[in-house]
């Protein structure tokens, strides 16, 4: 027996505009992605041409996530978080989003543990960087890779 | 290369175990074999399917299969006895059927593969060799992901995720509470077993409390805010249960984080639940043998290319159903069943060094609403370098009158019916 | 107006480090989507959060429309002292929301 053949059949184009309908569409459908150049000014806006050295920021993302809509993100950073010897902000980077930047993160030594979680929108599989800047000036990265399943459309019907 | 002699008694194997072993002796001259040998690993929608076609389609091949259990229970329809609505018995299936057609089943739990002597080792010791192995291992469930929530919890908790004893034990809690009692779900993040299966199964619970205990009432408490066939399941929930059933997502901060079996009480980011029966369905991650046999990668379940199934990570080995990352196949008995047909196709003309079938397939899930509606959603894909693209596809359509609905029934009951009689029967 | 969730421990012993979690509802529209006649929906989205404990700032977020629909944030503090800690979203237009919590620390 074939199931499908009992169903209304639906073109790919009347499945998006039902998603549309319900909304479901919603992760960034253009532009498609941030081009290289946009990636390389967001850097550069925010760091200069100072170097950036990889370690002592713990980046924690799913390696695979369904609904790019929401994705749950950690990240940390190996720091004392005293007066003199504290991290001043971590910020994230997506570059096959349509823009690149994600959010900036400011701590103070009142803060305890440079930690947070949040959730954050994906359109395409990527690496994210977060980069770390501490109160000696130094700046730090972590790489996390996703795969984001694709299809805003079926993303909401299956 | 080590001779398999050599690899078997580095490995510590006496002729012990060999000698009860025929196939293992057969092994001994592989490289004079006339024959090919597939082994599959897991007796489910996918690995049983795929023997038996496997066999009719290459009948100079040798087909094993292995499953330690000698009774199939299927997830697919379990809700439904969730619900009191149908007997466990009525799920299990023994394997009777896949011996009769012509396929060694043999009923151990397979401990370890080693993908370059070519070998699948049972728990008894008995060592299988292959020329392609097929791994349809299923889900396996990762315990301690919600605080609080192992194999102990479960049995206060139950996740009646894997149907059998899980089913009966949640079922039997819910018939158990008071009248004004309180139900609380949590339901995972994707990917996991069955997209649709946690609203099917609140819309049944639901059905059972407003049939037997209406003052009663569901929370579900979801780990994602978008769901499969949700605008369906929505509708149907509020025209039917109304206040009875309350969803909420990961952006309301719904997402369970910790459970405390001892206390019944399930804990979010803002909120505490004392639930009167609590059903946990925790995250998963491809069966344990496929992370022994390397298959796995970050995301816990197994890479493939599309068009074989192959591993992307260990040659000549496969993986279909639930444990494969199809995407955008959903992890569903209908795709096991489809890939499995695909998988048996390609695996024969591979052994024949005959280049693979290029093809589409498709994937249907019905889901009841309540006893007698359903709902479905059906899609088509086709493979490209990375993965099934959906090409097509669609779901019933929101305001279908009930008469549309229980006709979906019936057709979700046929379509039980031939796929259990197709892999089992 | 939106609506806003803080869990925070009522108490802290001196030094501790303390979880506080957030998550007010807002669309975070991105300003990339269109409706479904064509028309470009415009951005609209928070763009800070701030935590003090009175008037000394302890964290701050910018969002950009990578920011989930009901932004969600989890970060820790250390309990020096008592005091009311406040927390200040803010969007595009400069339109806010706050939310207070008194903090008791013990020694």
């Amino acid at each position: 027996m074939s199931a499908e053949s009992k169903m209304k059949p639906l073109t790919r184009r009347s499945c998006l505009r039902r998603a549309a309908a319900l909304s479901l569409v919603s992760i960034m459908p253009l532009p498609a992605r941030a081009t290289p150049q946009t990636m390389q000014i967001a850097m550069e806006s925010a760091f200069g041409d100072r170097p950036i050295t990889p370690g002592r920021v713990n980046l924690d993302l799913p390696a695979l996530a369904e609904d790019g809509n929401s994705v749950l993100l950690g990240v940390s950073v190996d720091s004392p978080m005293t007066k003199t010897d504290y991290v001043r902000f971590v910020q994230l980077f997506s570059p096959e989003n349509p823009l690149p930047d994600v959010a900036r993160f400011e701590f103070f030594p009142g803060s305890g543990m440079a930690e947070v979680k949040t959730r954050i929108r994906l359109s395409a599989d990527q690496t994210i960087v977060a980069v770390a800047g501490l109160s000696d000036d130094s700046l730090w990265s972590a790489l996390a890779q996703i795969r984001v399943v694709e299809g805003a459309c079926l993303d909401g019907l299956i | 290369m080590k001779t398999r002699r050599r690899v078997l008694k580095d490995l510590g194997v006496g002729a012990g175990a060999l000698a009860l072993s025929p196939f293992t002796a057969r092994a001994a001259d592989s490289a004079r074999a006339a024959r090919s040998r597939v082994v599959i690993i897991g007796g489910g929608f996918a690995g049983a399917s795929c023997a038996r076609q496997l066999r009719i389609i290459a009948q100079d091949v040798d087909v094993t299969l292995i499953e330690p259990s000698t009774t199939f229970t299927a997830c697919p329809f379990s809700n439904l006895v969730v619900g009191g609505l149908r007997r466990l018995s009525q799920q299990q299936f023994s394997y009777r059927g896949v011996e009769a057609a012509g396929i060694r089943v043999v009923h151990r739990r397979a401990v370890d593969v080693d993908p370059v002597a070519k070998r699948v080792r049972l728990d008894d010791g008995v060592d299988l060799f292959y020329d392609r192995l097929v791994m349809a291992p299923g889900i396996e469930l990762i315990w301690d992901a919600l605080e609080g929530y192992d194999e102990a919890a479960s049995n206060r908790m139950p996740h009646a995720w894997q149907a059998g004893t899980q089913t009966l034990l949640l079922r039997d809690q819910l018939q158990a509470i008071p009248n004004g009692g309180l139900v609380v779900m949590a339901a995972p993040a994707s990917p996991y077993r069955c997209p649709p299966g946690p609203y099917e199964r609140a819309s049944l619970i639901a059905a059972y409390l407003k049939r037997e205990k209406p003052r009663s009432k569901l929370l579900v408490l979801d780990a994602k805010d978008n769901f499969s066939k949700k605008p369906l399941f929505m509708q149907a929930w509020q025209r039917l249960y109304g206040d009875l059933l309350e969803w909420r997502g990961v952006s309301d901060g719904a997402a369970v984080t910790s459970v405390d079996p001892g206390k019944m009480t399930l804990r979010t980011d803002f909120d505490e639940f004392k639930a009167d029966v609590a059903n946990v369905i925790p995250p998963q991650r491809a069966g344990m043998i496929a992370r022994r046999a390397g298959l796995t990668d970050a995301s816990g379940w197994c890479p493939i290319r599309p068009l074989t199934f192959e591993s992307r990570l260990v040659e000549s080995i496969h993986v279909i159903g639930d444990a494969a990352i199809a995407n955008a196949m959903p992890k569903s008995a209908y795709a096991a069943n489809a890939q499995a047909g695909l998988c048996a196709q390609q695996v024969a003309r591979l052994l024949a060094d005959k280049p693979p079938l290029e093809t589409t397939l498709s994937n249907a899930c019905y889901s009841y609403v309540s006893q007698d509606h359903a709902i479905s959603v059906a899609g088509v894909y086709q493979p490209d370098d990375t993965a099934w693209q959906a090409i097509d596809g669609g779901t019933s359509a929101l305001d279908a009158p009930d008469a549309v609905r229980r006709m979906e029934a019936g057709y979700a009951d046929e379509w039980f019916r031939g796929i259990t009689s197709q892999v089992f029967g | 107006m939106w609506k806003v969730r803080i869990a925070v421990p009522k108490t802290a012993v001196a030094g501790e480090v303390l979880t506080v979690k957030t998550l007010i509802t807002h669309p975070m529209e991105t300003g990339f989507r269109r409706d479904t006649s064509g028309q470009r929906i415009p951005r609209n989205i928070l763009s800070l959060f701030e935590c003090t404990l009175d008037e000394q700032p302890l964290f701050r977020a910018t969002f950009h429309p990578a920011i989930a629909a009901n932004p969600y944030l989890s970060f820790r503090l250390v309990a020096e002292r008592s005091g009311t800690l406040t927390f200040r979203w803010e969007d595009q237009q400069g339109k806010e929301a706050k939310a207070t919590h008194y903090l008791e620390v013990t020694r």
